[in-house]
């Protein structure tokens, strides 16, 4: 075949280029969101929102090939392994919730201040370096993750630590854009007003940068490089994270149902308390068998014990204002999300992790399904949950503060969302508990955690159709993921009805 | 030292941890919302919640094996969540300060 042929079939670059404009542009069209009703920092903001999602989409797919291979261990093996999935899927629940906070931070920041982002250039060109960075590192995840392990390895393909798998050079490209992110929020206050508020989110991101670099060096004593590896892993999710969701919390509480500052605020110190009061030495369940000396066992057993305090102080507060106040909401959805955070919160972190976390059982439990059961339910309860009812908030502004209360058009596909992303991520905690008891009890306490009892336990009918339920959930995880993204890219589209003023309390 | 849960304690286990959080939980909701609505029956209702919360801890203790120190956990749930709801109700009505009526 002639040049000249081969020309005439492929379309040239220019036409492709063009069919893409094209239709990202029918696309905007579609969508119908007017930019100018964002400020310039809410602007960057939704750039991670956007992100956020498409990374959650990502999260739900390779899990959902994960799971497909616990039933067809052979599925799609040598060319996307089961090691590789698992990654993908548990690095971009950890990347989209990051995105998530950090637009919902950049969101907020501008109204709490009182004055634009300070170093906004700085902070787009970290956006854009973290985001092609993700990219990259995915790439490498999918296409390059076998051959020697070298130091080379270590900083360009896979850093070995299981959850924050990122190449070093990653790494390093994290710490630097969270570094940015931290000066944009000292800054802007700086330049602004302080507030509660600020001075906690302020904290809470020198550790939130300090703590991850617990992950970036090496030891070559196993139990040393796990006790530093745990800080990343424990201190982020159960001590940084949770302070930054309660800051995020606090401002959407303002503006969302009309609290009181000075309430909110001094239950945001009450709440940071409790956390590192309880949350801190927590982090001793980790350490029950990796080789730390005996005392841990106790640290972390009572103070494990103490974890679930901040959870009844939240049902004690929620009762109190429900009864002294008649609060109003002017986002029903964002409000729906709200509750289920406090719902998810409490069975997933709460009820889940102390049923396994005390070391006499946790002997049993600890690496087997039980922890995926808890991780599921709890990430989600405590972190999807809340980044959504975010999402929510910002597509009512962004569509110029529409009315998105009672009366809503279409008010079933948030409803259908909700419902479908609950069940289906209580459907898939409820099977990998009995997969998790199975395997506590067969492979751990029976046949002695041996390479036998493995698969002994593997291979019980009872792990199996757990699987398989696990898998028809992570189904029903999917569709309400498609209604919400639906919801998301439509909602208040052809509402022409203003939010009503909210009203402080 | 610990003394692993037998086999035969696992389900027991399980369950009383379980139920030790929804009860916390459940005493914790009743209590406050007796704060609010002076009914008797919710103020029953409370005390069973916490009645189930300290035979879960008794069941737990046992099943658990704990021993010597490990006491003070068991201790510190039976105390701990019969007065943190009270403590934490207090913070409620401090922290709302005189701008509430309803206290």
């Amino acid at each position: 075949m002639s040049t000249t042929k081969l020309d005439d079939i492929l379309p040239k670059p220019a036409s492709v280029l063009d069919k893409a404009r094209n239709l990202l542009k029918d696309f905007k069209a579609w969508v119908n969101l007017d930019i100018n009703n964002l400020t310039a920092g809410q602007q960057l903001a939704v750039k991670y929102f956007c992100v956020a999602i498409i990374l959650f989409v990502a999260q739900i797919l390779f899990g959902l090939l994960s799971a497909l291979q616990f039933i067809y261990p052979g599925f799609l093996y040598g060319i996307l392994d089961f090691n590789v999935n698992r990654m993908v899927h548990i690095n971009a629940m950890i990347v989209w919730m990051l995105y998530g906070f950090i637009g919902s931070i950049y969101w907020l920041i501008e109204d709490e201040s009182g004055t634009d982002i300070v170093g906004l250039k700085w902070a787009n060109i970290a956006f854009w370096v973290l985001t092609g960075a993700v990219t990259l590192v995915v790439l490498v995840y999918l296409f390059v993750q076998t051959g020697p392990g070298k130091d080379s390895s270590l900083w360009l393909i896979n850093e070995g630590r299981e959850y924050i798998e990122a190449p070093r050079w990653a790494d390093l490209g994290i710490t630097a854009v969270m570094l940015v992110f931290s000066y944009n929020v000292v800054a802007t206050f700086s330049k602004g007003k302080w507030s509660g508020i600020a001075g906690v989110l302020t904290l809470d991101l020198i550790a939130l940068v300090g703590l991850y670099l617990a992950g970036m060096f090496y030891m070559t004593n196993i139990t040393h490089d796990q006790y530093w590896w745990w800080w990343v892993i424990h201190l982020w999710v159960e001590a940084t994270w949770e302070v930054l969701v309660g800051v995020i919390m606090a401002w959407s509480l303002i503006k969302l149902l009309g609290a009181r500052r000075k309430i909110v605020q001094t239950w945001l110190y009450i709440e940071v308390a409790l956390m590192f009061g309880s949350g801190i030495l927590g982090l001793g369940h980790h350490y029950f068998w990796i080789g730390m000396p005996e005392y841990w066992l106790s640290v972390g057993g009572f103070f494990s014990a103490l974890e679930p305090i901040p959870l009844v102080a939240m049902v004690v507060h929620a009762i109190y204002d429900s009864g002294v106040h008649a609060f109003k909401t002017v986002n029903h959805p964002a409000l729906a999300w709200v509750i289920a955070h406090a719902f998810g919160n409490f069975f997933g972190a709460g009820v889940w992790g102390f049923m396994h976390t005390l070391p006499q059982i946790n002997l049993y439990t600890h690496g087997t399904q039980w922890s995926a059961s808890h991780g599921h339910l709890s990430f989600f309860g405590a972190y999807a949950t809340i980044n959504i009812a975010f999402f929510y908030l910002a597509i009512q502004h962004w569509r110029g503060g529409v009315w998105m209360a009672a009366g809503t058009p279409n008010a079933w596909r948030w409803k259908w969302a909700l419902g479908l992303l609950n069940a289906g991520v209580v459907g898939m905690t409820v099977a990998l508990l009995i997969a998790g008891y199975e395997q506590s009890f067969i492979e751990r306490a029976v046949e002695g955690s041996t390479w036998s009892g493995y698969f002994a336990a593997q291979n019980q009918p009872s792990f199996q159709w757990a699987m398989k339920w696990r898998m028809i959930f992570g189904w029903v995880t999917t569709a309400g993921l498609g209604v919400l993204v639906w919801d998301l890219l439509t909602i208040g589209k052809s509402e022409e009805r203003k939010a009503e003023k909210i009203v402080i309390h | 030292m610990i003394e692993p849960v037998a086999l035969k304690d696992f389900f027991i286990t399980f369950f009383s941890s379980a139920l030790i959080i929804l009860a916390g939980a459940s005493y914790a909701l009743l209590f406050a919302w007796s704060r609010i609505n002076a009914h008797a029956g919710i103020k029953i209702a409370a005390l069973a919640s916490y009645t189930v919360l300290f035979v879960s801890v008794l069941e737990l203790t046992q099943a658990a094996q704990f021993q010597g120190y490990w006491l003070i956990i068991s201790v510190a749930m039976v105390i701990g969540y019969f007065f943190a709801p009270i403590g934490i109700w207090h913070l409620c009505v401090k922290t709302h300060g005189h701008h509430d009526d309803c206290q």
